[in-house]
């Protein structure tokens, strides 16, 4: 019982990371319907940023990371999205996926192919026992730091005007254009959250790890933008919900996988993956079928 | 008077059967000619160039999918994966793979073929395994083709990485496969695989999918069932990507499934994209083009020297140059170089083929 709750915590902590991960996808898939692979990239440079700095302490290091994050996130739309307007979305993830590939050689030019370690936040690592139970102090950060962005961005998105402004954009980007809102800044304004939440992504993945290399953000990427389609990636809540379920079902695979099973972890996800697809190709979230089934 | 109409329909109709079909060799002389330069250099050249035509192979399997139904696919290189290990599994000496993949299953053991042999077999497996998922992934479109068909390249990857049944050890890869393939023949291969893909574009299922992929819903509303042709052109575009991986594995010599991966199909859409993914042509140009690219950066790597100059990039600017160049074409002109367009006979107009407009899907 007690291990299952110890996996339980790990599980929604796991979730809570790519959930994390996914709604950094989904809110600018929602406004400009680019599902942003090279996201990964955005999460790694935030990595980078808080091993390279952490002996400056912790009130400098998360701040840069921050700020990195968000500006590579802005550069990207700048110097390419912003350019390709008129593609679909298969186009667009295609460029995002060579964005994705160009941006890791270049972390590899500049870092090296070999990790580079720190220990951050190296107190949260530990893991204190509450009544027989043995949790993670970084599985309980983890879903604070996340109920907290979260009820933030809620309160941004329903009680600010810009915050309004994005929500009306990622629910009907053209209808929102007609009655007026700014496309240039709402678009801005999504690629900054979804830096920001990436950032934070990095905060838990580098205090986990304690390392990080150039494809640092691949694999969470993956499960990320998987995650964010089967739950819906047209609306904000459905990224957000798949990919806790996917973040959670791997922790809990691997938990309770058989002996010898654990490595096919993933192939189990994607197994999954592939099954909600075919039953609700436009998402979990989404009601009815959604895209046109030729 | 009758008589001369219909002579005349018939040479019509002959310059209509015949005019594309210069759009195929002018594509095999293109690749010949290509390979052919090669071999007037170095040793280390022709290695690059065989590694280019096994490219050349997996592209031209994905533009015949891609091109011809506008769905994205990002699971072709499982295919490749799984010829590239029947490859492995049929030809390594049987005493070597004894001790190099104790692991295996007691048919696998025994399993031996000759390397053409084997390499046909890859592709039938690659085919085999299109045809059990195409039924399910067949039937989205548009990102969650993209996502689901990443999602098989995913469980590929996974299960041979890890099951040591059907190949090494986690993590380990299959060594002491034959030296048997060089440049011609691999450059034979290739033109093959061009010559089926031209002509399976001129069947029936592929021109009712590319009537599809201009529109779904009319051609949905004339009766044709798009899941059903997709199903078929998938299979052949498996059948092609696993004779690539078989030759993959005869070129590479060592197969691990970290290879056959992200990169790989990062690399082989790229040169899809950079040619244009609606044209056969595109797919052929596109991979000869990014390949003498790739081959110049990396000369230009290991530095060169020009009238005593020497001239040198930094290590790692390849593939960071390769990267731009995707990301560039598609920001810039996404329909790629040959625009989707095959090449016409250059001295008398003939029908181009149908369905030239980029589709955004």
């Amino acid at each position: 019982m007690n291990q299952f709750i110890q996996s339980l915590v790990d599980a929604i902590s796991a979730g809570a990371v790519l959930g994390l991960a996914a709604l950094a996808i989904g809110l600018v898939f929602g406004v400009i319907r680019l599902a942003n692979f090279a996201t990964g990239e955005i999460i790694t440079a935030a990595a980078y940023s808080l091993i390279l700095t952490w002996h400056l302490g912790w009130y400098v290091s998360i701040p840069i990371s921050i700020l990195v994050a968000v500006g590579i996130s802005l550069l990207m739309e700048l110097a390419v999205f912003s350019r390709m307007r008129k593609a679909g979305p298969a186009t667009l993830l295609i460029a995002s996926f060579g964005l994705s590939f160009l941006l890791q050689r270049v972390y590899e030019l500049i870092f090296g192919n070999n990790v580079r370690t720190a220990p951050v936040a190296s107190e949260l690592a530990q893991s204190v026992e509450v009544g027989g139970i043995r949790i993670q102090m970084l599985s309980v950060t983890t879903i604070v730091l996340t109920a907290v962005l979260l009820i933030a961005l809620q309160l941004f998105l329903t009680k600010t005007s810009l915050g309004l402004q994005l929500k009306a954009a990622a629910a009907d980007f053209r209808t929102a254009r007609l009655v007026g809102i700014p496309a240039g800044r709402v678009i801005g304004l999504s690629f900054a959250l979804s830096g920001i939440l990436a950032a934070a992504v990095a905060f838990v993945l580098t205090v986990q790890s304690g390392a990080v290399g150039p494809d640092f953000g691949v694999r969470i990427t993956i499960l990320a933008l998987v995650g964010a389609v089967i739950g819906g990636i047209d609306k904000i809540s459905g990224s957000l919900a798949g990919g806790f379920v996917v973040g959670f079902a791997t922790s809990m695979l691997a938990a309770w996988l058989p002996e010898g099973m654990t490595n096919f972890k993933d192939a189990f996800v994607f197994v999954l993956v592939i099954a909600v697809l075919l039953f609700k190709p436009s998402g979990l979230l989404i009601k009815g079928r959604g895209v046109v089934r030729t | 008077m009758s008589n001369t109409t219909s002579a005349k329909a018939t040479t019509q109709s002959l310059r209509w059967r015949l005019g594309p079909l210069w759009s195929l060799v002018s594509l095999l002389l293109i690749v010949v000619a290509a390979t052919m330069v090669t071999t007037m250099f170095g040793k280390s050249l022709q290695v690059q160039a065989q590694y280019a035509l096994v490219n050349l192979v997996i592209v031209v399997a994905l533009q015949l999918f891609i091109g011809t139904s506008g769905v994205l696919s990002f699971g072709h290189v499982a295919f490749v994966a799984m010829g590239a290990w029947t490859v492995g599994l049929l030809t390594i000496d049987p005493t070597l793979k004894k001790n190099l993949l104790p692991d295996l299953f007691p048919f696998l053991m025994d399993a031996q073929a000759q390397w053409v042999l084997a390499v046909l077999i890859g592709g039938l497996v690659g085919g085999l395994l299109a045809l059990i998922v195409a039924p399910v992934l067949m039937r989205l479109n548009g990102l969650q083709a993209g996502i689901a068909t990443f999602a098989l390249l995913g469980v590929v990857n996974v299960v041979l990485t890890y099951w040591s049944s059907i190949g090494p050890r986690s993590g380990q890869s299959m060594v002491g496969i034959p030296e048997v393939l060089d440049l011609k023949l691999t450059m034979l291969f290739a033109l093959g695989s061009i010559i089926v893909a031209w002509l399976f574009q001129r069947t029936r299922p592929s021109r009712l999918l590319r009537a599809a992929r201009e529109d779904g819903i009319a051609a949905a509303a004339s009766g044709i069932n798009i899941v059903t042709q997709r199903v078929i052109v998938f299979t052949v575009s498996g059948v092609i990507a696993g004779v690539a991986g078989g030759l993959f594995a005869l070129t590479n010599r060592v197969v691990q499934a970290s290879q056959l991966f992200v990169e790989m199909t990062f690399i082989t859409l790229a040169m899809l994209v950079l040619g244009g993914t609606l044209s056969l042509s595109g797919a052929v140009i596109g991979t000869l083009v990014f390949s003498a690219i790739d081959v110049m950066l990396s000369n230009l790597q290991s530095g060169i020297d020009i009238f005593g100059l020497s001239l040198s990039i930094p290590q790692g600017t390849r593939p960071i140059i390769l990267g731009l160049i995707l990301v560039l074409m598609l920001m810039f002109k996404a329909t790629g170089l040959t625009g989707g367009r095959e090449f016409v006979w250059p001295f008398r107009t003939v029908r181009p083929l149908p369905g030239n407009p980029p589709t955004n899907e």
